[in-house]
């Protein structure tokens, strides 16, 4: 049995892609989807399929647990990044490593999150080395 | 002088760090040292605003200092606090024609890493859930972006950190005041990659307080009153690198300290490079070099250099964080911006309780940043000696 951590985050997951929102009046993209565009102010927003490829825009280890409401089942120091797909520069997990330098390609991937109390997998999103 | 010009004629401050007692004893402390500093009471005081991030309320400090029913104003602005609570008090009394008003922050924090709740910021428990709602770790990642910007390398951080306890070794109320080496804070515990544990402040607990009084009435109460040339608030624009943000927009980059700095400096009609002693916020050692570029008092990508140089520290040309900042001192959040306003007022009237810039200071320079994306800058100028 497994679930994602966010339905909403996704587009979908096989392929995996994640869904943001992109203004009609001034093409910006924001995630996760959002009702109103904190750019231009407008409003006239739709859900858009965000790029699955792009490059470190910045990372860090984590190298301590972070307190509630973080979940895991066991803590082991884990990268964090900002991964610029283009359109928008999206925050997530940089999986498979803990040190990483800007510029360097990556591609979205599901990764195991934590396990439910009811044996359940949650799934969220990260970024894994695309060379 | 014009009536419309306010001056800091009192401040008072309490030692920061650990304390055991109750968050408005501190308070109390702070008002009662900043009314002695001129020689008045709190039955001359006109006006109150208040600021602390916990759960007290400022403005039942009335019930130990006096029911006098003057006009108290709460305020609660995450890290601009003190900032946002200094121009709310010229503001207040420009608009009411108040002539003597106080400004209290105060805060007493537990231990730790603030632990963040994502719904009060707007976002899906996901992001909490998944260990990106951490403080530390967007620190981490905004410096990090930074230094590759500007090509600057990681012991510039190593710098800033040894600064801060330097200066804070001299400071009779600093919190932390064992000098450490540029060595000794790169080789710390990593705590998020580049910033080590002696690069992050930490949440401590002090109270700060300032009392105000218009141009008419502040030369009678303090030998060199110290003139708020300029307060300024401003918020972010689109292109700022903000805590807790799960997307950033492509391409140029600001940052509303760049916005609430320009103001300060337009209002106070002088130049970042007449500044002669500053303080700006360092919640970690990234945060100061970052902000130092920010708010335009050094070129981005010639802090590391200014480090190296020792140009930053009392002796240097641009002395910053004299009494050992954020990173000595703790951040209990209400004080934290009015500190730096009491630091930098001692220095321009040649009272520094640490270490005193030589060079007669005339003009100082504040400023304070915090989430969601505010920030708040004062301009201070004394008459030269
Ligand atoms: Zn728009």
């Amino acid at each position: 049995m497994t679930r994602l951590i966010e339905e909403a985050l996704f587009a979908s997951t096989d392929p995996v892609m994640l869904a943001g929102s992109v203004c009609a009046r001034c093409s910006a993209h924001v995630f996760p989807e959002q009702t109103s565009c904190p750019m231009c102010t407008g409003v006239d927003v739709s859900r858009v399929a965000l790029p699955t490829t792009g490059v470190v825009w910045s990372w860090t280890t984590q190298h301590f647990a972070p307190k509630a409401p973080y979940r895991t089942d066991e803590f082991a120091p884990f990268s964090i990044g900002y991964v610029d797909l283009g359109p928008v520069i999206v925050e997530g997990w940089l999986l498979g490593r803990t040190s990483w330098t800007i510029g360097e390609p990556v591609r979205l991937a599901l990764t195991k999150a934590w396990t439910d109390d009811d044996g359940q997998i949650v799934y969220t999103y990260g970024f894994e080395a695309a060379s | 002088m014009s009536d419309d010009a306010i001056y800091i004629v009192g401040v008072g401050m309490t030692e920061f760090g650990r304390f055991d007692g109750e968050d408005p004893e501190l308070a109390e402390q702070a008002i009662r040292a900043s009314l002695a500093d001129c020689n008045l009471t709190w039955a001359d005081v006109q006006f109150a605003v208040g600021g602390t991030n916990g759960e007290t309320k400022p403005d039942n400090m009335v019930a130990r200092m006096g029911l006098t029913g003057i006009p108290f104003i709460t305020v609660k602005n995450g890290c601009a606090t003190g900032g946002v609570s200094l121009m709310t008090a010229r503001n207040g009394m420009l608009a009411e024609g108040h002539d003597i008003a106080c400004v209290v922050g105060y805060d007493n924090h537990a231990r730790g890493a603030f632990a963040a709740s994502p719904a009060r910021y707007g976002i899906g428990p996901w992001y909490g859930a998944s260990g990106m709602m951490v403080t530390t770790s967007y620190f981490a990642l905004k410096i990090q972006r930074y230094l590759h910007e500007y090509a600057m390398d990681a012991r510039t951080l190593g710098y800033v950190s040894e600064k801060a306890f330097d200066y804070a070794s001299a400071h009779p109320l600093a919190w932390r005041r064992k000098p450490i080496s540029v060595d000794e804070a790169m080789d710390a515990d990593m705590i998020n990659d580049p910033l080590t544990r002696f690069m992050f402040c930490s949440p401590d607990a002090g109270a700060v307080s300032l009392v105000l009084a218009r141009g008419s009435r502040a030369f009678d109460l303090c030998d060199k009153p110290v003139r708020l040339a300029a307060v300024t608030l401003r918020g972010r624009r689109p292109g700022s690198f903000e805590v807790f943000s799960p997307w950033l927009s492509p391409g140029p980059r600001t940052s509303p300290s760049v916005d609430a700095a320009a103001a300060a400096f337009a209002t106070a009609g002088i130049q970042p490079s007449d500044v002669q002693v500053a303080q700006v916020q360092d919640t970690e050692s990234g945060a100061e070099v970052m902000h130092l570029g920010e708010t335009g008092l050094v070129a981005h990508g010639a802090q590391e250099a200014g480090y190296r140089n020792g140009d930053y520290l009392v002796d240097g040309s641009l002395p910053i964080n004299t009494d050992g900042g954020c990173i000595a001192n703790g951040e209990p959040v209400g004080a934290s911006g009015l500190r730096q306003v009491h630091e930098v007022a001692r220095q321009l009237q040649g009272r520094a309780l640490g270490k005193q810039v030589p060079s007669r200071p005339t003009i100082g320079f504040t400023h304070v940043y915090g989430a969601p994306g505010i920030s708040a800058c004062t301009v201070l100028t004394t008459e030269g000696a």
